[in-house]
């Protein structure tokens, strides 16, 4: 039993076929579908028990290459760290709890940035220290204007 | 207890309560707790040891009250519901509500023990005379009391810590490393308990002017030997030793108990030339009230012999051996919720309901299969047993630690240490999945982000560091390890490191 565990097999085939079974012809598209869903969350629709949420990332990530759309894919884990940490947007009272999911958040935001961006992502998080965004701040797509001028679109 | 006329049944029923109320001892909680946990009956108003020669105990009449406060408080435990219907909070929190219970339980029993040692040291006229022959083993028994209370501190903090962690699965994982304490805490203070008996067997014999010590002494010393062992593998902390110590244990007492019963009858003839015997009795009734060994004891009475060959069941009240309850239907309760969360092992309940039941259960190597099925055996967690053993011929899987060793000192400044070392954080992986986490494998997916375990997690933990503007405390860490831990599929499931 529960020797399952998401990296048996071909999982990036594993991955396509479940996200074409649910109508999507790319995990940019399944993704974007839902963009306040955790990857966690994501991963579980796609299988709950053999699809991980680096797993998405990982595809989501090939993906933005491919498209010269990684900046775009930056924004929207941004959206969906904040949004899993405050489901109510941007703190209105910093207390030590509010503190530490803004910290949580921003954290994985920062660790789940490809390479390429992770000095945008630095100066970024800097910004937003030194002006902190509006108490219910609460972007809910890429395409957030407060979130596009901490992160404009370069490429294409 | 030949209760099988409806009429007797209640009388019964009345002094089975009352024998439980004595007897489960180890597995039950201390006089005068202040709380609502409390599902067992058993609150021996004054422990039977401290009472005097001729000092009948008649615990009969409290039983209804017992049984009143029983059914009150067995509410209080299942008000979450049964498995299954459960949210993840609600199973957390009733895995946490029994862990509770259980430390209770030992606590209270660890108390008793601690008391009673204390009282056979100062007892000039007993055990404690004799020019000091027997202090020693008195002092033994005071020395487990050290590593037993150590189990129960850390197994207290462990829990402690697991009410802080908001996640359901990091606070089921926290009881689980919680649990090998609270195991061999409980074991090992049901073999105190023994041990306690035979000291207090002798300190009544003493006073009572028994006087020859040559063979005692002898005897004391070879009992010592059997004890030892397994008193050693249970404070050894190794899930290995303290296992096959538990697997042994229902053997062991039941061979004290034996021992007992014959050092009992030839202290009983040695005394019958003083014309004592009639006291000797009814001290061995106060010896055996509170103890481990009683069920397998003689009464120095005709022994009711309608439990023998009755075989153990799981009734409504609990287990029941013939009209005796063993266990309460609370404390199985309680044990199945623990097992079935896999923080404690069934062989080791399973050697604690052996040994409640006495020496007839103990000779047998396994319980009835409907009594382990209500103690939480089935096939889920025999499943998860075989694969803790990464079982039937297959290589054990290698352990990893989730907060990288390399940064061990980042983590004890953060309060990663003693019980919540970062070697307790350990997880068993498959070769591929573990390949994967660390960058290699079939990993080669979105090459911009290598998402690679050890620098993901660091660079988490520092950068939400910087953004906090402090340190994280024990538990944002946990917190945030526990959130890597699921986007990696990693199962929230630790074992602590072993070797290199």
């Amino acid at each position: 039993m529960s020797d399952r565990h998401p990296f048996q097999g071909n999982w990036v085939a594993r991955l396509y076929e479940r996200v074409r079974e649910r109508g999507y012809d790319s995990l940019t598209a399944f993704a974007e579908a839902r963009p306040t869903a955790s990857l966690v969350a994501l991963a579980e629709e796609l299988g709950p028990d053999d699809v991980a949420g680096v797993q998405v990332f990982k595809g989501l990530v090939a993906e933005a290459e491919r498209s010269r759309r990684v900046t775009r894919l930056v924004r929207s884990q941004f959206v969906r760290e904040l949004y899993q940490c405050l489901p109510d947007g941007w703190p209105t009272v910093m207390d030590d709890a509010n503190r530490f999911k803004v910290a949580k958040a921003l954290g994985f935001w920062s660790s789940f940035t490809p390479e390429t961006h992770e000095e945008r992502v630095t100066q970024a998080r800097a910004a937003l220290r030194a002006t902190p965004p509006p108490p219910g701040w609460r972007p809910l797509g890429p395409d957030d204007e407060l979130l596009l001028t901490l992160l404009p679109d370069e490429e294409v | 207890m030949r209760a099988e006329s409806p009429g007797v049944r209640w009388t019964g029923l009345l002094l089975a309560l009352a024998l439980l109320s004595n007897a489960c001892a180890p597995l039950m909680p201390p006089p005068g707790r202040g709380t609502h946990l409390r599902y067992t009956p058993h609150e021996a108003a004054t422990p039977a040891w401290a009472q005097g020669p001729g000092e009948a105990s008649t615990p009969e009449p409290e039983g209804p009250q017992r049984l009143h406060r029983r059914q009150g408080t067995r509410e209080a435990v299942t008000a979450v519901g049964p498995r299954g219907e459960e949210t993840p909070w609600g199973s957390a929190l009733a895995a946490h509500l029994a862990f509770r219970a259980a430390l209770l339980d030992v606590s209270g029993s660890t108390r008793g023990l601690s008391g009673e040692l204390s009282r056979l040291r100062k007892s000039h006229w007993g055990i404690a005379g004799k020019a000091g022959l027997f202090v020693p083993h008195i002092e033994y028994g005071q020395d487990q009391l050290r590593w037993l209370d150590a189990e129960f501190a850390a197994a207290t903090r462990l829990a402690h810590a697991a009410t802080e962690v908001e996640d359901p699965d990091m606070q089921r994982a926290l009881l689980r490393l919680a649990g090998p304490r609270l195991e061999a805490a409980l074991l090992g203070s049901l073999l105190l308990a023994a041990w306690v008996d035979v000291l207090h067997l002798l300190d009544v014999a003493f006073k009572q002017g028994y006087n020859s010590l040559e063979t005692l002494f002898v005897d004391m010393d070879r009992w010592r030997q059997m004890v030892e062992p397994a008193m050693t593998a249970l404070a050894s902390r190794e899930p290995g030793q303290v296992e096959a110590a538990a697997e042994n244990m229902p053997a062991l007492m039941g061979y004290l108990s034996g021992e007992l019963n014959r050092t009992a009858q030839r202290l009983e003839s040695g005394l019958r030339n003083v014309e004592k015997v009639k006291v000797l009795a009814q001290l061995m009734e106060l010896v055996t009230m509170r103890s481990a060994l009683k069920f397998s004891l003689p009464t120095l009475r005709p022994p009711a012999p309608v439990t023998l060959g009755v075989g153990m069941v799981m009734g409504t009240s609990g287990v029941m051996m013939g009209t005796r309850i063993v266990v309460s239907a609370e404390w199985v309760e309680m044990m199945q919720r623990l097992v079935r969360e896999g923080v404690l092992s069934l062989p080791a309940i399973s050697a604690a309901v052996r040994i409640q039941a006495g020496q007839m259960m103990m000779a047998h190597g396994e319980l009835p299969r409907g009594v382990r099925e209500a103690l939480g055996d089935g096939p889920e967690v025999r499943g998860m047993r075989v694969t803790d053993r990464a079982g039937a011929g297959m290589a054990e899987r290698p352990r990893h630690h989730v907060m990288p060793q390399e940064f061990r000192e980042w983590f004890e400044k953060r309060g990663f240490t003693g019980d919540m070392d970062i070697n307790k954080f350990c997880v068993r992986l498959e070769q591929a999945h573990h390949q994967a986490i660390h960058g290699g494998g079939n990993w080669k997916l979105g090459r911009l982000w290598p998402g690679e375990w050890n620098r993901m997690i660091m660079k988490t933990l520092r950068d939400a560091e910087i953004e906090a503007g402090r340190m994280l405390t024990r538990n944002e860490v946990l917190d945030i390890v526990g959130e890597a831990m699921k986007r990696y599929g990693v199962p929230m499931k630790f074992v602590p490191w072993r070797g290199s």
